[in-house]
């Protein structure tokens, strides 16, 4: 049954925000399945008035390769509409003159060539995956822990994630190990952080209160965006559990099956698009 | 000599305190003899969890080191303790050589997750598999919590950013069963006659050895081996009781001052 009460502010918006994986598709070792309806229903949001940006953690590839997967699984998507922590966090190294050491996918490697990363002095942390083996982890946290100020970036706090093979534990938990050896608290580039969701509605060029974010994660996707005065839908697709309704801290302001039925009710509420 | 007998136990903490991996710290063999021709009582206390009691126990007395298998208490046989309590089968990511302290416990289909030192076990793999039983409802039992360990190449991640890692991920609370756990301590005493007012406790650990100890009521003395890091006198409150620079001059002042 879907929860429409969110539809009522459907006529005011001006934008979507939609997270990538365990909305749009699925991952997995083949490299991902679209989820039933999606493909279609991202077209029908490009079709209508409202501006659309696609806001991920996604951080086992590069933007250009994981968009380049997107575009072939049949989305309609480009670079430029991607919002991701890996250039994100370049910018913030760059911007503060540190080098760091990367504890990454190997798939994410090429975000961060230019980067000097001898002798480094802080330690970045993206979803590694296979990557995250004791060795690569103690690695990390010997850089951490030789720094006078141990600095730690975390692209993404998710907890975890679902691949076609079953629930994996997210970077998230990996940046907890860390923060827990060395007594620190990571800085968090991507969701649920302010400064990262900002970043996309300057780009879209609006204001908090017209925008919508959609994502599968309660906390960083859906409370991510109501705290910076977004409204936040929560999709049953993806790492969606049931126990996620009776979270003590994030109401999501709806729920829908999944995004083709979340585009039917906004489209049909502002009466642009029957369904 | 200031005669006041108020001490009746001494709990000492193993590696970092006693020895260093295959080395003893210098001294200590002899020291703990001294503490031994005391009238006090003597036990081992210790989070060390990659090797059984009996691996132990051999390897502190080919350091020579004069101590029995009974007097060793270890952060193994308490997380063993609470499963059969409980009548759970764990899924048990302990290294190969810890193994043998869990010996006749069923881990067919595991309901349990216990996590102890073990490298080999803390892989994106298993982590995922203890991650989705503790997910399904199955509890985290931690061996112990430590943030990290001296090893002969360095300082090495402990257990303890592993268990925090799946507490964050599944939104559940291990139960901890080493130090620095009160009733770690304090069943260690219990089984002595004595109150934790009565006994203090050494080690290299500032919040597992000494801050856990004087949370459960007794004086805690820090040495500067092992682990010790400068400075980490100051990251528990109230501080140590003491802070020397080594088990000898921690028995020297029990011997001249408590003893």
């Amino acid at each position: 049954m879907a929860d429409t009460s969110w539809t009522s502010s459907a006529k005011s918006l001006k934008g979507v925000i939609l997270d990538l994986c365990g909305v749009l598709y699925d991952s997995g070792e083949d490299g991902g399945t679209p989820i039933p309806g999606s493909v279609e229903a991202v077209k029908r949001l490009k079709a209508s008035d409202l501006k659309l940006r696609f806001c991920t953690n996604e951080t086992q590839a590069s933007r250009e390769k994981f968009v380049a997967k997107l575009q072939r699984m049949g989305f309609d998507i480009s670079v430029c509409e991607v919002f991701s922590p890996a250039p994100a966090a370049l910018a913030v190294l760059r911007d503060r003159g540190l080098r760091p050491h990367l504890l990454v996918y190997d798939g994410l490697l090429a975000e961060f060539e230019s980067v000097d990363k001898s002798n480094p002095n802080c330690v970045v942390i993206g979803d590694a995956a296979e990557n995250f083996s004791y060795q690569n982890l103690n690695d990390a946290f010997r850089v951490l822990i030789g720094l006078e100020k141990p600095v730690l970036f975390s692209l993404g706090k998710g907890r975890y994630y679902k691949e076609t093979d079953g629930l994996k534990l997210d970077v998230g938990a990996y940046m907890k190990a860390l923060e827990y050896a060395c007594d620190v608290e990571a800085e968090v580039i991507g969701k649920p952080s302010p400064a990262f969701f900002n970043s996309v509605l300057r780009d879209m060029g609006l204001e908090p209160h017209q925008v919508l974010m959609m994502g599968d994660d309660l906390v960083n996707d859906v409370g991510g965006a109501q705290h910076c005065g977004m409204k936040g839908l929560q999709v049953r697709t993806g790492k969606y559990r049931p126990s996620d309704q009776e979270h003590p801290t994030v109401t999501a302001d709806g729920t829908v099956d999944d995004l083709a039925q979340a585009v039917d009710l906004l489209l049909g509420e502002r009466g642009g698009v029957s369904p | 000599m200031s005669g006041r007998r108020v001490l009746k136990a001494v709990l000492v903490d193993l590696s970092g305190t006693l020895h260093i991996e295959d080395t003893a710290v210098a001294g200590a063999q002899e020291a703990l003899c001294r503490l031994r021709r005391a009238a006090v009582a003597v036990r081992f206390v210790t989070n060390t969890t990659k090797e059984c009691k009996r691996n132990l126990l051999e390897r502190l007395q080919r350091l020579n080191f004069d101590l029995q298998e009974e007097e060793i208490f270890t952060s193994l046989s308490a997380a063993r303790r609470l499963l059969e309590q409980n009548q759970q089968r764990p899924l048990l990511l302990v290294e190969e050589s810890a193994l043998e302290d869990f010996t006749g416990l069923d881990t067919s289909n595991p309901n349990a997750v216990v996590v102890g030192l073990a490298p080999e076990h803390f892989n994106y793999q298993t982590l995922n598999t203890a991650f989705r039983l503790v997910l399904e409802g199955a509890p985290l039992v931690a061996v112990h919590k430590a943030r990290y360990y001296q090893r002969g190449d360095g300082l090495a991640l402990g257990p303890g950013p592993f268990v925090a890692a799946l507490e964050f991920a599944t939104g559940c609370s291990a139960t901890v069963v080493g130090k620095p756990q009160k009733t770690f301590f304090t069943q260690v005493l219990s089984e002595l006659g004595c109150s934790p007012g009565e006994a203090v406790m050494i080690g290299d650990d500032a919040r597992d050895d000494v801050g856990g100890a004087q949370e459960a009521g007794m004086m805690g003395i820090l040495v500067r081996t092992g682990k010790y890091r400068a400075g980490d006198e100051s990251k528990i409150a109230p501080p140590p009781y003491l802070t020397c620079d080594s088990f000898p001059d921690a028995v020297d002042h029990l011997l001249k001052n408590l003893l």
